[in-house]
């Protein structure tokens, strides 16, 4: 075996520049294979932390009703109680009650449809760090009347800014239209600019005021310290709570998860692409050096080496070519993520922010887990195989007798 | 002692449109010791013969026996197994491993027989100083002579400890000096060690020194006679 090893480390290196161009392709296709890997897994993986953070959070416990009809009435009743065992939960890491009606933005410029979101700041920062997004303003830090954060989208489209009046109008429990003025006290940004058009916050206790009752909530949105046990902690609610519903983020928005489990997929498949296309370019490469040493294996045959020996060396020929350049590319592959993971790649530079119109952000942060490395080293050790084959096949189909008489 | 034994050996190529009867119904045996050259016109035979008795390839027709096994009927793996145990050879072209030492390409036999690495080390070692190369076991075969090669090549067919050398033209390639040298090291084996040798060739200087000729004519052994003229050459 170590012979044989030898006999294949020195075999490659007799067309040194031919062995280098292949391990340069696979170095070259790896790299590239992982770069765009990286760059689309962080591009889902902001998606999705972004989504969580600013969207959805890991549960959500609605009054049953309002899931259908978004309307105002449909409040959690217990939720003093509910907030209680929340705030004592070691699981549950933050939450928010929101007050959620559906209304008219009028602006002196324009009018449009919004949800209008009533929150406690410091409940609501903790939980969708709302506060960190604020671009312009401040987060309901001054005083003074009735103030509301509206995205920035909706700000340019209804030429909004910080200290601007509007008006909003919407239904209070009484069915009965309410208009109340307020005060842009802040702009926000989120990396999804759907919602910062559809969405505008406001003081809970200031929208409670026309709401007609002391204290609606119609959401509420909590964190968990483990992203694993959602289920559990949802279960455990259900059993406490079972005329509420609640529903993890994946319930909330199965697309989320879809698309998480076809990113996934895909990078497999451009990965797998990228490897087949590599495996032309080493079978040829293979094929080659068998061609070349017709009258040598011919010779090795004659001697008495076995065929298992003979198909050994190849594969072992076949795997220092592609682990050399595996190694090398998957090499590249860390450095590159290590360092534009820590700097990010803002493609802003490239498409604008047409990516935040999908609720992507700008900036991403190629990043790969460490499984997709072992995937890939298990890839990598198939193609091996597979490659090997054909060029083993056509050493071993030589006549020893034929082979070594050939020029 | 009978060492090989054919008995109505043919060869008949089919591959062309056109059927060629490389050997035909070739009788003939050979005795422990015997440093026999096989000779004949181009297209004779020759190396077929050689290839047939080296079990490279299969007869259409007959048996060959060597120490007592029908070779005819072994199959692939084991042919291959028995040559690697029983038969030597040396090629016309050398045929060394260049990614090799001149020791590593002796030892390699060895190693395919899964010796003793301490063992095949001083084996190497050994025959290498035989055949006048002690001091180029490091050296790779790009660095050596026609001649240094051939010579590599000869310890390498005898590291197996075989029964029989089969050696395909081997002087072929080799100026003077070196086809003198490289005869004078396989006649001492011969003489000396009592090992079988079989060449084909077409070299005088071979058949001078072999201790019997065949000569071989479109397939079929015109001549067969007893040569004794090399002792006094050594």
């Amino acid at each position: 075996m170590k012979t044989l090893l030898k006999i294949a480390w020195r075999n490659i290196w007799r067309n040194p520049k031919r062995s280098l161009v292949m391990i340069f392709a696979i170095i070259i296709g790896l790299w590239a294979g992982i770069f765009v890997s990286s760059l689309m897994f962080g591009l889902l993986q902001a998606r999705f932390e972004t989504s969580i953070e600013q969207q959805f959070s890991h549960i959500q416990i609605h009054h049953p009703e309002f899931i259908k009809d978004r309307h105002l009435k449909y409040g959690i009743d217990k939720w003093e109680s509910l907030s209680r065992v929340l705030a004592s939960d070691p699981t549950v890491k933050a939450f928010s009650g929101r007050t959620m009606a559906h209304g008219m933005l009028a602006s002196a410029s324009l009018t449009r449809g919004v949800n209008i979101i009533g929150i406690e700041p410091e409940a609501e920062a903790l939980t969708t760090r709302l506060d960190g997004n604020i671009v312009e303003g401040s987060y309901f830090e001054e005083g003074g009347r009735n103030p509301i954060l509206v995205g920035r989208a909706l700000a340019e489209k209804t030429k909004l800014q910080e200290r601007s009046r509007l008006v909003l109008t919407f239904q209070n429990l009484d069915g009965e239209l309410v208009a109340a003025s307020f005060r842009v006290a802040g702009i926000f940004q989120t990396a999804n600019s759907m919602l910062d058009e559809m969405n505008v916050y406001v003081l809970q206790s200031d929208l409670n005021g026309y709401v007609g009752q002391e204290l609606v909530i119609n959401e509420i949105a909590m964190l968990a310290h483990d992203l694993d046990r959602l289920n559990e902690i949802r279960d455990t609610y259900l059993a406490s709570y079972p005329e509420l519903t609640i529903r993890t983020w994946a319930e909330l928005s199965p697309e989320l998860s879809f698309i998480q489990e076809l990113g996934q997929t895909m990078l497999l498949v451009i990965l797998i692409i990228i490897l087949f296309a590599l495996a032309f370019g080493l079978v040829n490469t293979m094929l080659m050096s068998v061609y070349e040493r017709i009258h040598e294996l011919g010779m090795l045959m004659a001697v008495g080496m076995n065929r298992r020996r003979v198909f050994g060396m190849i594969m072992f020929e076949t795997a220092f070519l592609t682990f050399l350049g595996a190694f090398g590319g998957m090499i590249l592959g860390v450095i590159s993520n290590m360092i534009t993971g820590r700097t990010g790649l803002d493609l802003a530079v490239v498409g604008g922010d047409s990516l935040n119109d999908f609720g992507y952000p700008s900036m991403v942060y190629p990043t790969l887990g460490t499984h997709f490395y072992f995937i890939l080293t298990g890839l990598v050790i198939i193609m091996v195989f597979i490659t090997a084959i054909f060029p083993a096949v056509k050493a071993l189909r030589l006549k020893p007798a034929e082979a070594v008489r050939k020029e | 002692m009978t060492i090989i034994k054919t008995e109505k050996l043919t060869k008949v190529y089919d591959d062309n449109s056109l059927p060629v009867r490389a050997l035909n119904n070739v009788n003939l045996e050979f005795e422990q010791g015997e440093f026999t050259a096989i000779v004949g016109p181009s297209g004779s035979g020759k190396t077929t013969f050689l290839n047939m008795i080296g079990g490279l390839d299969k007869p259409t027709e007959g048996k060959i026996t060597i120490s007592n096994t029908e070779i005819t009927r072994l199959s692939d793996s084991k042919l291959i197994d028995f040559r690697l145990h029983n038969i030597g050879f040396v090629f016309q072209s050398y045929n060394l491993l260049p990614v090799l030492t001149a020791k590593e390409n002796v030892s390699f036999i060895m190693l395919l027989q899964n010796a003793d690495p301490k063992h095949m080390e001083a084996r190497a070692m050994e025959l290498l100083k035989q055949v006048g190369l002690e001091d180029k076991v490091d050296v790779r075969p790009s660095r050596l002579s026609g001649g240094q090669q051939q010579r590599v090549a000869v310890a390498r067919a005898l590291a197996s400890r075989p029964k029989f050398i089969l050696a395909d033209e081997p002087t072929a390639n080799l100026d003077t000096e070196s086809a003198f040298n490289l005869l004078d090291i396989m006649l001492r084996l011969n003489k000396e060690e009592n090992i079988t040798l079989i060449f084909s060739t077409h070299d005088q200087r071979v058949i001078d020194r072999a201790s019997r000729v065949i000569t071989l004519v479109d397939g079929a052994v015109s001549k067969d006679w007893p040569c004794s003229i090399h002792s006094d050459k050594i």
